[in-house]
């Protein structure tokens, strides 16, 4: 019995895509790094940065924009890297049963496979393994600008940073894997994942702004992957809390894909 | 002996739209069984159930013994399975995705493979991308056929193949049946199967029209035959005949449809000096058209 068939070929599909995305992603983070050491000898940079409004300050963590772990996550850790590596997971996740579903590749696969949850479960596996060697491009990035910038990272607040992103895309990829298992759209399952994406977004925005709010925030994924950093040295179980939510999505949704008719 | 694929009332909706209207049926172990039906008659629904691709909403099919729902994984196993819009991945070669269907059935038999592949003239060097339908079928057909499965079930199989290939595949099939292992596959095409069918049934709008021996049907079949004589003929010598309809006369011609033996029709048109006979194969929507005019007398 030839074990991680489906897994094997699924990785060998995404070898291009985590080549080009990866390259897009290093180059962002070479591009703000380079620009750091103008940043920092900026005169006054202090007295421009008490200047930004009281919001964007709380949300970008202004006040510790003048350090490198800071100023690397107002710049890319608070936003752009969060968006790219969603776009890229969400997309994956949505295409890996539903893509296959709509191109009508599914029926044989189902057919030849051992079983169905195994297709989902090797396809769950695959995307977790993507998302995460993209994480691993963006780790070894962050690990080479920040020695030949000389910007003094810890590799443990760099490990902390990367693994908070990753573990959040991968949690809302495994959610596009769901729904895209559910319901065989992989438009459907985009689209749902990046709305509850952008709600959760929203909360987290909201819980630093509002007070009414801010009890709520620790349900945002967001919260769990930003809050203190995420570049820094502070851990904590949002990690985990990403992980085991993605996971007990992709099960919820196990029992119904097993069940449901393949569309035709 | 046993059925290779039984169904008891099998039914199934979408919506408000019957697709499949309690479908009972024996598909004896061994045989070549044609499954025929125009588009939209329930056929690609009925194997869909088959293959636990989709749930009866009513009734059940038992496969190899198996429930087709509950046992959905042990028929896959045993099954060889091609889907009527059957797509393979565009980006591999021929050859690629047969390994990685090879990969997950434990039990596919690379020599059966070449074989199936060289039978069919398949180039398994070239991307799916660049094959033309008949081709993609090609690999559709090796895909079911390479584990050796005790029962086949296809539909559509011969769609995009040339006639050399559509042979080929009959051989193939019968090969298969000699072999021990049962066919299952649908047509809309009486043509496609007569040759290779034991048995056929007729589906029409999501219900059993009839199932019979191939040999009883093509009995019953019509045809379209048209008649040329030297001089023009009387249209009343042929009018008469049993199972002789619309008969219409042009110059020397004479085109009639005859639902039967053709016996009569001929011994009535050899004194008349005829020159020329055409006869087409009866459509299956002939023999439909038959069976309900039949039904409703």
């Amino acid at each position: 019995m030839n074990r991680f068939v489906i897994f094997t070929k699924t990785i060998r599909d995404q070898r291009r895509g985590i080549f080009a995305w990866g390259i897009s992603i290093a180059a962002l983070v070479v591009v703000m790094a380079l620009m750091w050491p103008t940043v920092r000898d900026m005169p006054d940079l202090k007295r421009l940065l008490s200047n930004y409004p009281e919001a964007l300050r709380k949300i970008f963590k202004i006040d510790t924009y003048g350090t490198p772990a800071g100023y690397l996550n107002a710049e890319l850790f608070s936003l752009i890297l969060p968006a790219v590596f969603l776009v890229f997971s969400i997309g994956r996740g949505a295409r890996l049963i539903a893509g296959e579903e709509e191109d009508h590749t599914l029926d044989v696969l189902l057919c030849a496979a051992p079983s169905r949850s195994r297709v989902a479960f090797e396809k769950a596996a695959a995307l977790v393994v993507t998302v995460g060697a993209l994480g691993g491009i963006l780790f070894m990035t962050m690990l080479l600008s920040s020695w030949a910038i000389d910007m003094r990272l810890a590799i443990g607040d760099i490990a902390r940073g990367t693994i908070a992103v990753t573990a959040l895309s991968i949690e809302f990829g495994l959610l596009a894997l769901a729904v895209g298992a559910i319901s065989g759209r992989r438009s459907t399952a985009a689209g749902i994942s990046t709305l509850i994406a952008a709600a959760a977004f929203v909360l987290y925005l909201l819980g630093q702004l509002i007070t009414a709010f801010e009890p709520w925030r620790g349900l945002s994924p967001f919260t769990q992957a930003l809050d203190h950093g995420p570049l820094g040295p502070e851990w904590s179980i949002g990690t985990i809390a990403m992980c085991a939510c993605g996971a007990a999505v992709f099960a919820a949704a196990l029992p119904r894909f097993t069940r449901r008719d393949i569309r035709t | 002996m046993t059925a290779a694929i039984t169904t008891v009332g099998l039914s199934k909706q979408f919506g408000s739209t019957i697709a499949l209207d309690h479908l009972d049926l024996a598909v004896p172990t061994g045989s070549v069984f044609g499954f025929l039906g125009p588009n939209g008659a329930g056929k690609t629904t009925t194997i869909r159930m088959l293959m636990g691709l989709a749930r009866p909403s009513t009734g059940y099919a038992t496969v190899l013994g198996l429930d087709a729902t509950r046992d959905r994984d042990e028929v896959h196993r045993r099954v060889g399975y091609l889907p009527g819009d059957f797509t393979a991945y565009a980006d591999l070669t021929g050859g690629e995705y047969l390994d990685y269907l090879g990969r997950l059935r434990a039990d596919a038999d690379p020599r059966r493979r070449e074989e199936l592949v060289d039978r069919l003239e398949l180039d398994v060097s070239r991307t799916i991308r660049t094959l033309s339908r008949g081709n993609r079928q090609k690999v559709g057909l090796v895909q079911a056929f390479m584990h050796n499965p005790d029962l086949l079930v296809l539909d559509e199989p011969t769609s995009g193949l040339d006639p050399l290939m559509q042979r080929q595949f009959r051989e193939i099939a019968s090969a298969a049946r000699a072999a021990g292992s049962t066919v299952f596959l649908s047509s809309h095409v009486l043509g496609e199967v007569e040759e290779i069918a034991d048995t056929v049934a007729i589906v029409k709008e999501g219900r059993l029209v009839v199932v019979d021996a191939l040999e009883h049907l093509k009995e019953r079949a019509r045809r379209h035959i048209e008649l040329t004589f030297r001089d023009p003929p009387p249209a009343s010598t042929f009018d008469s005949i049993p199972g002789v309809r619309d008969v219409t006369v042009l110059d020397h011609t004479i085109r009639l449809v005859i639902e039967g033996s053709m016996e009569a029709v001929f011994r009535a048109a050899a004194p008349l000096g005829v020159e020329n006979v055409v006869a087409d194969h009866a459509p299956l929507d002939e023999i439909l058209i038959g069976y309900y005019e039949s039904d409703s007398s």
